[in-house]
């Protein structure tokens, strides 16, 4: 009796995460089937991909994607993306440890207005007018430096919050054995703490580098020549040019995608890191 | 020990410098140039005008509808994240098969470019042939298919639901570390004391999860009034200027040259994200002490 009892309960429960996994897989499908539309669409001839269908291509027109890469200046978009991108984390990952390193070991006047100064950054909107101005004065103007150092700026307190955070969790003795031994504060830092943050580290850098590889209105207001433009510029040009072509658009928009997807892919756990590691500290 | 060697402060210079340069200085600039004619024409020789820029921004009916646009967006697609992150967060928090698949595809659209996703969902809201028209007509909906992005009323309801569509997994991210964080002896002492499921809910998931609220109310609102990459998209503003939030519209007023007038603009954004973001905060903040 008490185990029919149980059988019973057991086969609820079956029923019940049954309906709920079809539940889920329903709400799922409104992020699968646009993207499946557009990775199908990519495939196919113009007439075929305008009709928007869920179905595979008839034919498989894999030539969509080298008159995408030979008309959409794909590949010199790659070159400017990765130069950003790399020096953006490069810099942020650098500068933000060290400065966060410093705020989260001591408290003087001096640490709480730097905490300040980025507390304002986390929630105020970048003045893009007066900055393009300024990139103008210091000749910066149109250059991959000047949109490195915005870009930098606006990813630094972000970095600087989550590794201050972190690195509050690294006992003090260590940097005490370190300083008892006679090394300086650089050595400390490279050789001591520095390895200890690789988690929150890998974090920093996949948030970061996928910030510097989306941002679109930093590179929209400041490169006006087309040989500079970062990916999502190129596919937004390419769109306004093309947009009848709606398999050549959907093709640029899988390789504009595409190395973002991959690093999330084989990141995910890093990434989704960095998402809940703001939230940890509110 | 001597703390003053030992964490010096040039460590902190690299990162500061920066940003006092490359972000500060341009809010300090900003906030006098906003009380100038500064146009492109007169980079360098800008001439004080007091608070011309500012009357004439209130007076501006455009100005006034981006505003309100500004406001409505950030409302509407913080309730929407707040939301249905919740519910994705509860859905995968049961005894729902292949988690790890729904977290890897709900979480899937925040890092996607909105550019990418902007030109994605013009296929979707397309008037002829678009998957949505589609779906509508499928279903015998014929009467309701329009042109969702060129019809007024409809616009801005497709890019409010872009922004929920992007960031609704990633809330769903932040609420699932907050409900691994509950502990299940709460709710087993719930359920000998007979608690229904919608009780547990209201007296312990939501109280505890109030951190998890701070942070997606707060990102979210503070996203929301920086909105401008899928309007630029998807609608530029229009059509007419149903869909022009403050981000567009500065931009529009940057491309003529109108510098001063785009930045009284970009003044008034960082004044209503300052003042909201701060007080947002406080409130919320207070409730999780309460509880």
């Amino acid at each position: 009796m008490a185990s029919a009892k149980f059988k019973s309960m057991k086969h609820k429960k079956q029923v019940q995460s049954v309906s709920l996994t079809i539940i889920t897989l329903t709400v799922s499908l409104v992020i699968i089937v646009p993207l499946l539309i557009v990775i199908f669409g990519s495939f196919k001839n113009t007439a075929e991909a305008q009709q928007f269908g869920m179905s595979l291509p008839s034919v498989w027109h894999f030539e969509n994607y080298i008159h995408v890469l030979d008309k959409g200046n794909i590949l010199q978009a790659l070159k400017n993306s990765t130069i950003i991108t790399a020096a953006v984390t490069f810099i942020v990952i650098a500068a933000g440890s060290l400065s966060a390193f410093v705020v989260s070991r001591k408290t003087t006047e001096y640490t709480a207005f730097v905490y300040y100064l980025f507390l304002l950054g986390m929630v105020s909107p970048i003045q893009i007018v007066t900055t393009y101005a300024l990139l103008k004065l210091l000749n910066l103007s149109g250059t991959y430096l000047g949109v490195i150092f915005v870009e930098t700026a606006l990813q630094m307190p972000w970095t600087m919050f989550t590794l201050s955070g972190f690195i509050h969790n690294i006992p003090r003795e260590l940097d005490e054995a370190a300083f008892i031994d006679g090394a300086s504060p650089g050595r400390m830092f490279f050789f001591i703490i520095f390895p200890l943050l690789k988690p929150i580290i890998a974090t920093a850098v996949v948030t970061t580098a996928m910030g510097a590889w989306n941002e679109f209105m930093v590179p929209l207001y400041f490169f006006n020549s087309s040989s500079k433009w970062t990916m999502p510029l190129t596919v937004y040009n390419f769109f306004g040019q093309y947009s009848s072509d709606w398999n050549y658009v959907f093709a640029d928009l899988v390789l504009t995608a595409l190395p973002i997807t991959v690093l999330y892919l084989c990141c995910q756990k890093y990434v989704v890191a960095g998402a809940t590691a703001g939230a940890v500290k509110g | 020990m001597n703390k003053k060697k030992f964490y010096p402060n040039y460590f902190t210079y690299p990162a500061v410098i920066l940003f006092i340069i490359f972000y500060c200085m341009p809010i300090i600039a900003g906030f006098a140039l906003s009380f100038t004619n500064w146009h492109i024409k007169r980079l360098y020789t800008p001439d004080f005008i007091g608070l011309k820029n500012f009357i004439k921004l209130f007076k501006d009916a455009y100005f006034i509808l981006a505003l309100k646009n500004t406001v409505l967006f950030a409302v509407l697609t913080t309730i929407g994240i707040v939301v249905i992150g919740l519910l994705l967060a509860l859905l995968l928090n049961c005894a729902v098969k292949a988690k790890a698949f729904f977290r890897t595809i709900f979480y899937l659209p925040a890092v996607l470019s909105l550019i990418v996703i902007g030109i994605m969902f013009k296929a979707v809201f397309k008037m002829d042939g678009g998957i949505l028209n589609q779906i509508l007509t499928s279903l015998g909906l014929t009467a309701l298919t329009k042109d969702w992005l060129g019809n007024p009323d409809t616009a801005m309801y497709c890019v409010i639901f872009v922004q929920i569509w992007k960031w609704s997994g990633f809330a769903m991210a932040i609420y699932l570390a907050g409900l691994q964080g509950i502990s299940e002896d709460f709710y087993e002492a719930a359920t000998t004391d007979g608690a229904s499921a919608w009780q547990k809910f209201k007296n312990i998931t939501v109280p505890l999860l109030a951190p998890a609220f701070t942070v997606v109310i707060t990102m979210n609102i503070i996203g929301g009034f920086k909105v401008f990459e899928q309007v630029y998209v998807m609608t530029n503003g229009g059509p007419g200027f149903a869909t022009q939030v403050l981000n567009t519209y500065i931009y529009n007023e940057f491309s003529k040259g109108s510098l001063g007038r785009s930045s009284a603009m970009s003044l008034i954004l960082f004044a209503m994200i300052s003042v909201i973001a701060v007080i947002v905060n406080k409130f919320l903040k207070s409730r999780e002490v309460q509880m």
